[in-house]
């Protein structure tokens, strides 16, 4: 197969700025954003629960979590797929094939990373944080949000992890989105649909971007841990 | 001068092994002592449940309030009495708003609050590390940072351990002449330490822990 044409094609895509491919761009980017924006406070939350407070089936929840971590996105895409149809318990919200069903799969997607790195970041800081900010005169609320600001960058690379993972999602996007062009077609479901047509060039600018977003994700991520602490 | 802090019959053990048992002790208010006693007598421990942080027997008088130990340990006294730890956590903020954070937890006002940060500031000698970042500070300038830090708040007691443990010559003498200057503004100050320069510090009470009794 002659890869040069294809190639050429799709830099001469992003150039001309194809609408096609600057619709799929744009719904894959903001569907993430507002997704990761929607789910981070309560996965916050809970990680910071889990990592600080005891309490009654803490260990079950938090292997329930880990176990989200390895669950397929197909799996995901299925579950709420059910949920949502029209003959489901959600189907009133008549959320099948739209944006927001797509926003509500990669929400699920990523609570369990948010969540499981929220722990990690927590658990991880410096038991003088709390102890310091109580001696100062914190209340218990005052001193937990003192110690996220002081693990920040833990918490930003959760976040920008999770936006990592959903961005670049196929499985769960396609069985709950539809994968239609101008409405739910993102860039991984029209990498794969254009790649079966048989479309390289389209598939392969769009491939150019989704690397893009991945190195630039895990910039963002080195220099968030280099912050944190780790060189 | 009056009693601020008594102690009577308070207990610390871990498991089988009692650590200490305390019959009585007096701080009175306005005055600055040294507590002292080998590796392991239960110095930073006993510090420790006087703030909060730390659960134990008994109780103790605080003024005229009788006080439960970690977890029943009251809220109000956690801004009454403040504690700092042998290796200081400073936050990873400015040294500005390290010295405004307590003051904000209190509601003290904007305006009031800079103003009493930049004394506390100056009160340091660390107006010239204004800006670099705390966990570039030295030990002793951390130290001395933790120092004005619970001074701004003004607090009722001040309980500081090891102030000068791993501190060279220069940040030593630095903290001393700040405890010195505790002491002659008349604050209440419990300090956990082995230093024969801070023990020997004149017109400052003893009191040494040793085989779980206090003496």
């Amino acid at each position: 197969m002659n890869l040069l044409e294809p190639t050429r094609r799709a830099f001469e895509l992003l150039l001309q700025g194809d609408p096609r491919l600057l619709e799929a761009i744009w719904l894959s980017f903001w569907t993430s954003v507002v997704a990761i924006a929607l789910i981070t406070p309560p996965s916050i939350a809970l990680g910071f629960l889990l990592a600080k407070r005891q309490f009654p089936g803490q260990r079950a929840v938090v292997v329930l979590v880990q176990a989200l971590l390895s669950f397929p996105t197909v799996v995901i895409g299925l579950l709420i797929y059910l949920l949502v149809s029209r003959r489901g318990p959600l189907g009133f919200m008549e959320l099948l094939f739209t944006p927001g069903a797509i926003i509500a799969g990669y929400m699920v997607i990523a609570f369990p990373i948010l969540v499981v790195f929220t722990i990690a970041a927590v658990q991880g800081a410096d038991p003088r944080i709390y102890e310091t900010a109580r001696c100062l005169g914190a209340s218990r609320w005052q001193g937990s949000v003192t110690t996220l600001w002081e693990v920040r960058f833990g918490i930003g690379a959760a976040v920008v992890n999770g936006f990592g993972r959903v961005v670049s999602e196929v499985g769960c996007a396609i069985m709950i989105g539809g994968n239609i062009e101008g409405l739910t077609r993102n860039i991984p479901t029209a990498i794969a649909l254009e790649t079966s047509k048989g479309d390289f060039s389209q598939g392969i600018a769009l491939g150019m971007v989704l690397m893009a977003v991945a190195l630039g994700v895990n910039v963002v991520l080195a220099m968030l841990q280099g912050k944190g602490g780790l060189r | 001068m009056s009693v601020l802090v008594e102690l009577g019959g308070v207990r610390k053990s871990f498991g089988a092994r009692m650590l200490f048992d305390i019959a009585h002790l007096g701080i009175e208010e306005g005055r600055s002592y040294v507590l002292t006693g080998p590796n392991g007598s239960g110095k930073t421990t006993l510090l420790r449940m006087l703030a909060g942080l730390e659960p134990g027997e008994g109780s103790f008088r605080f003024r005229d309030s009788l006080v439960r130990f970690a977890p029943h340990y009251p809220e109000r006294l956690q801004r009454m009495i403040a504690y700092v730890h042998q290796h200081p956590y400073l936050f990873h903020t400015s040294l500005r708003h390290n010295m405004e954070y307590g003051l904000k937890c209190r509601g003290v006002a904007t305006k009031e609050r800079r103003r009493r940060a930049e004394e506390a500031i100056a009160w340091a000698g660390l107006a010239e590390r204004q800006v670099t970042p705390p966990e570039s500070l030295s030990g002793g300038e951390k130290q001395r940072a933790a120092l004005a830090r619970v001074r701004a708040l003004q607090p009722d007691l001040i309980l500081l351990d090891e102030p000068t443990s791993n501190l060279d010559k220069e940040g030593r003498a630095q903290t001393l002449a700040l405890l010195a200057q505790l002491r002659d503004e008349r604050r209440t100050v419990i300090v956990a330490c082995h230093d024969q320069e801070i023990i020997s510090l004149a017109g400052i009470g003893r009191f040494h822990l040793d085989d779980g009794r206090m003496q």
